[in-house]
């Protein structure tokens, strides 16, 4: 269970560009849930995401997971029950590195990177399964560095190297962005695959109301750093997209856009 | 494919021109190196015209038949180092191995660059040269390592101390085949000559680089002697020129004089410090004669082109074969010479007793 | 003869501290000015080593004792990155400032001579080897023989190593940090252990180079890190499309040819006052053909 609790944040606080993004702010996201957030730019959904990966400081309040507070823990190590996938496919693997070293590289997380050697061959058939799952060649690409691949192909690696370990929390950044139609597609099939096997909760950012609703068990609408809409369960199957795109309407009018 | 093989040859053609450009600058600088006299230029006509007539004869007899090459090694580009150079060209000369007769000589300069000066120690003796002159410490510790488990000798000068570089013994004997000369700074004649010239003084600042291992013995000779005389010594180190400005104005501030060494970054920089010295009426003494014709009091000092000549005659001895490096030991220059420069004196007020100015070598009357 | 042998001894000398480089340069992707300070760092400790009256078989201790103290060095400048937030390049400005004075507090004074001291390349125990395993006519060789096989551990040992967990992660760091993070690594620890590991390597390369010169010179460090580059640069441009040649190999390739390149050049009859432009020259040229080359790739692609 992941609570953000009255959460203040406010950017270049004292100076002429102060702007506050959240302000008194509260989520609660239960284990198991599969969380699409939406809503304009500048609502905070990136900046949603990074308070809970710890890439941004908050003024006050409280992070909790499973009841324990976690506002001073470092980035990095909150990432040890974290997976995260970028909108870039360039910041989820190593381009210089092979496609079996990056999957290596994967594996090891959360144990020790000694001097023990890095690629293990017992794995390897693991990894040539996973990847062929993706129907991408890439199985028989292991060699490969990873910098000659596609975008789409990129991202698809990200994503299995996040969910390979165990972990508490999926944070999907806009990860189909950047992705042509038809790989973004096939992304996010794979995201749903992997969350309902694996069973992690996820937490999702995008702009693409039809993904939002499709998937996920819960529809989050964000809209200058509040949560303006929340359905979960059976009132979320019931909703569709025009339903959405109209309150987003609604609000870029108030807004006077 | 073919904009690359153009992209190539254009930057290839822009290279060997500026290549042959350099080359023709470099060509024509050793040529001016080796004509050109620096500073002592009368005192060195002088000598080359006694030289002639004394050497032709002496060559026409001994060394008819052999020629011999010579390797030089000088760590960098420096006034005093340039004169040492061409004073044991000259003595070379005076003792009959005239070059371009039978003497062809590689003159080579590290830069002030101890890599540069290994690899153009190990140059020569891959050249089988027949002797190799090193100017200052690190080229003579390049070369007497390259010149090691050969025959080649390696001949030293301007190294102020020859037992600390373990180029010599305790004794001043060899530990191989090496020797030469050392610039050892007369310290206590200088400090006499302080005292004569400014009998109140009580304070000698003295600037020097803590690179410069001539610079750390010669203060340590210093710190050693000032108290006989009656002075106490304030020192600062710099590590460059750049320094040089804000070590003047310290010590200034606390000191009745200063003194210099032979610290290449320092005599650098003299014009700089003699102005700030000037500024306060606090005198400067320097270490050689270049340095008192652009404006140092005083000098007590060795003259480098003598030091050369005394090593190229060493150096003669040994290429002629009648004395092997490995059985001499390393000369230094026993008599200084003052040099006194009388219009600093008057611009500072300061008094020069006769006596003074008659020991003097030479008396100049403008500052250039 | 003599030369050649002469450039194939300083230039890998210089290799190994080229590994160095090549650690920070190329896998960390972190421009470190400390190589500068480090090389005579280690010059200075193995100095001191020897002088203080280390000798025979115990001579190969100043060569791990160089290591050790650019490792620490390499340690400070990391934390003065990642702690103090200051930019890589004046991180290692600062440090290799720093060492000039921590360098003439270890070596006392700024010239130390070791005419008189045993080294790594000349005591009673390898004296001993080498006149039992070599026949006498081999006996100038004995230092290359040294040199080579001493750099050559080096670059297995470093080839290893990156074939490690560690190693990964370091390639990591200076591939995509943001990964680094994510695998719940914290980056800065890494580049810490990179930054050491080089430096070693540089300080090592110095230990090497006084025993070989003989004697210690504080300015002995001056334009380290431009050979470095400048053999990093030409290997990784140079030997890039041949298959067969590891990247550390060419490393070591690299710093050798451009020890060749200047004692070619010196033969040519150039002066040195001109051996600086030269290498700047050459740099350019070896960089621009490199890009000429990756411009040729992506029109073809």
């Amino acid at each position: 269970m992941l609570e953000l609790i009255n959460i203040n944040k406010y950017y270049n606080p004292g100076s002429v560009n102060e702007m506050c993004l959240f302000q008194d702010f509260s989520l609660a996201i239960n284990d198991g849930d599969f969380v699409s957030v939406v809503g304009s730019n500048g609502s905070g959904k990136t900046s949603l995401l990074n308070i809970i990966c710890g890439s941004i400081e908050i003024d006050s309040g409280e992070i909790q997971v499973g009841g324990k507070n976690i506002n001073g823990v470092k980035e990095y190590v909150r990432h040890r029950d974290v997976g995260r996938v970028y909108q870039n496919p360039a910041m989820g693997t190593c381009p210089t590195m092979t496609i079996l070293e990056n999957m290596s590289l994967a594996d090891n997380k959360g144990r020790l990177f000694n001097l023990t050697f890095g690629t293990n061959k017992k794995r390897m058939d693991y990894y040539k399964e996973v990847l062929s799952k993706l129907n991408l060649g890439l199985e028989d690409k292991l060699n490969v560095k990873v910098g000659s691949l596609s975008g789409g192909q990129r991202q698809a690696m990200a994503l299995l190297m996040s969910t390979m370990t165990p972990i508490k929390f999926l944070i999907l950044d806009e990860h189909t962005a950047a992705l042509d139609p038809k790989t973004a597609e096939l992304i996010m099939e794979l995201t749903d695959q992997i969350v309902k096997a694996k069973k992690i909760t996820t937490i999702m950012v995008t702009h693409n109301l039809r993904y939002a609703i499709e998937y996920g068990n819960r529809i989050v609408m964000m809209h200058q750093g509040k949560v303006i809409f929340d359905k979960a369960g059976g009132s979320k199957k019931e909703i569709n997209v025009d339903d959405v795109l109209g309150l987003f309407n609604k609000i870029s009018i108030e807004c006077g856009n | 494919m073919k904009k690359t093989i153009s992209a190539i040859l254009r930057m290839a053609s822009i290279l060997s021109m500026v290549m042959a450009v350099t080359l023709l600058t470099a060509c024509g600088a050793k040529d001016e190196e080796t004509t050109k006299t620096t500073g002592a230029s009368k005192s060195e006509m002088t000598t080359e015209a006694d030289g002639d007539t004394t050497g032709e004869t002496a060559a026409k007899g001994d060394l008819a038949e052999s020629s011999y090459t010579i390797g030089i090694s000088q760590f960098a580009q420096h006034g005093s180092l340039d004169n040492c150079r061409e004073g044991f060209i000259e003595g070379l000369r005076q003792a009959g191995i005239v070059e371009g007769e039978n003497l062809t000589v590689d003159y080579q300069n590290a830069e002030a660059d101890t890599g540069l000066a290994n690899q153009i120690a190990q140059n020569f003796v891959a050249g089988k040269v027949d002797l190799i002159c090193a100017v200052a410490t690190p080229s003579a510790q390049s070369a007497y390592n390259a010149a090691l488990n050969t025959d080649i000798p390696t001949i030293f000068t301007a190294v102020t101390d020859p037992v600390a570089a373990e180029l010599a013994g305790e004794d001043r004997m060899p530990v191989g085949n090496v020797t030469g000369t050392s610039d050892k700074l007369p310290v206590e004649a200088q400090l006499a000559m302080i005292r004569e010239i400014l009998p109140d003084a009580k304070t000698i600042g003295i600037i020097y680089t803590t690179s410069e291992v001539n610079s750390e013995s010669t203060i340590a000779e210093y710190e050693a002697a000032v108290g006989e005389y009656g002075f106490e010594l304030e020192t600062v180190g710099i590590s460059s020129i750049a320094d040089v400005p804000l070590a003047a104005d310290t010590l200034l501030a606390k000191v009745d004089c200063l003194n210099n060494l032979t610290d290449n970054t320092v005599v650098s920089a003299l014009p700089t410090i003699i102005e700030k010295a000037n500024a306060k009426g606090i005198p400067v003494f320097g270490s050689e004669v270049e340095q008192v014709k652009i404006g140092c009091l005083a000098s007590e000092g060795i003259e480098y082109f003598q030091l050369g000549v005394q090593t190229g005659q060493m150096a003669a001895k040994v290429l002629k074969g009648e004395m092997a490096a490995s059985e001499m030991p390393y000369e230094i220059i026993e008599e200084s010479s003052l040099y006194i420069n009388g219009a600093v004196a008057e611009k500072l007020s300061i008094e020069i007793s006769d006596e003074v100015r008659e020991r003097a070598t030479e008396f100049f009357t403008e500052i250039e | 003869m003599e030369v050649i042998l002469s450039v194939l001894c300083q230039g890998m000398i210089y290799s190994i501290m080229a590994l160095g480089v090549y650690i920070t340069y190329k896998i960390l992707d972190f421009p470190d000015m400390t190589a500068d300070g480090t090389f005579p760092l280690g010059a200075a400790v193995s100095a001191m080593m020897l002088t203080g009256g280390m000798g025979s078989g115990w001579t190969f201790l100043t060569l791990l004792a160089s290591f050790a103290a650019g490792a620490v060095a390499g340690m400070l400048t990391g934390l003065i990155h990642v702690k103090c937030k200051v930019r890589d390049l004046l991180a290692g400005i600062i440090m290799m400032t720093a060492l000039y004075t921590v360098n003439l507090r270890i070596s006392g004074k700024s010239n130390v001579p070791l005419f008189s001291s045993e080294t790594i390349f000349s005591n009673k125990a390898i004296d001993g080897i080498f006149q039992w395993l070599l026949p006498s006519s081999l006996n100038s060789y004995k230092v290359l023989i040294i040199i080579v096989v001493a750099s050559i551990l080096c670059k297995l040992l470093l080839d290893l190593y990156m074939k490690t967990k560690s190693g990964f992660l370091l390639r990591a760091t200076g591939d995509n940090a943001t990964l680094v993070t994510s695998l719940a690594k914290d980056k800065g620890l890494v580049k810490i252990l990179g930054l050491s590991i080089a430096n070693g390597l540089v300080a090592l390369s110095g230990g090497m180079m006084a025993q070989y010169q003989r004697y210690f010179d504080i300015t002995m460090g001056t334009g380290t890190v431009i050979i470095g580059l400048a053999s990093v640069i030409m290997a990784s441009n140079l030997m890039k499309n041949i298959p067969v040649i590891k990247n550390t190999t060419a490393v070591i390739a690299g710093a050798v040819v451009y020890r060749g390149a200047w004692a070619a050049v010196m033969a040519l009859g150039l002066d040195a006052k001109d051996m600086k432009f030269i290498t700047a020259a050459l740099l350019l040229i070896f960089l621009v053909i490199s890009m000429e080359r990756k411009k040729k790739v992506k029109t073809h692609a």
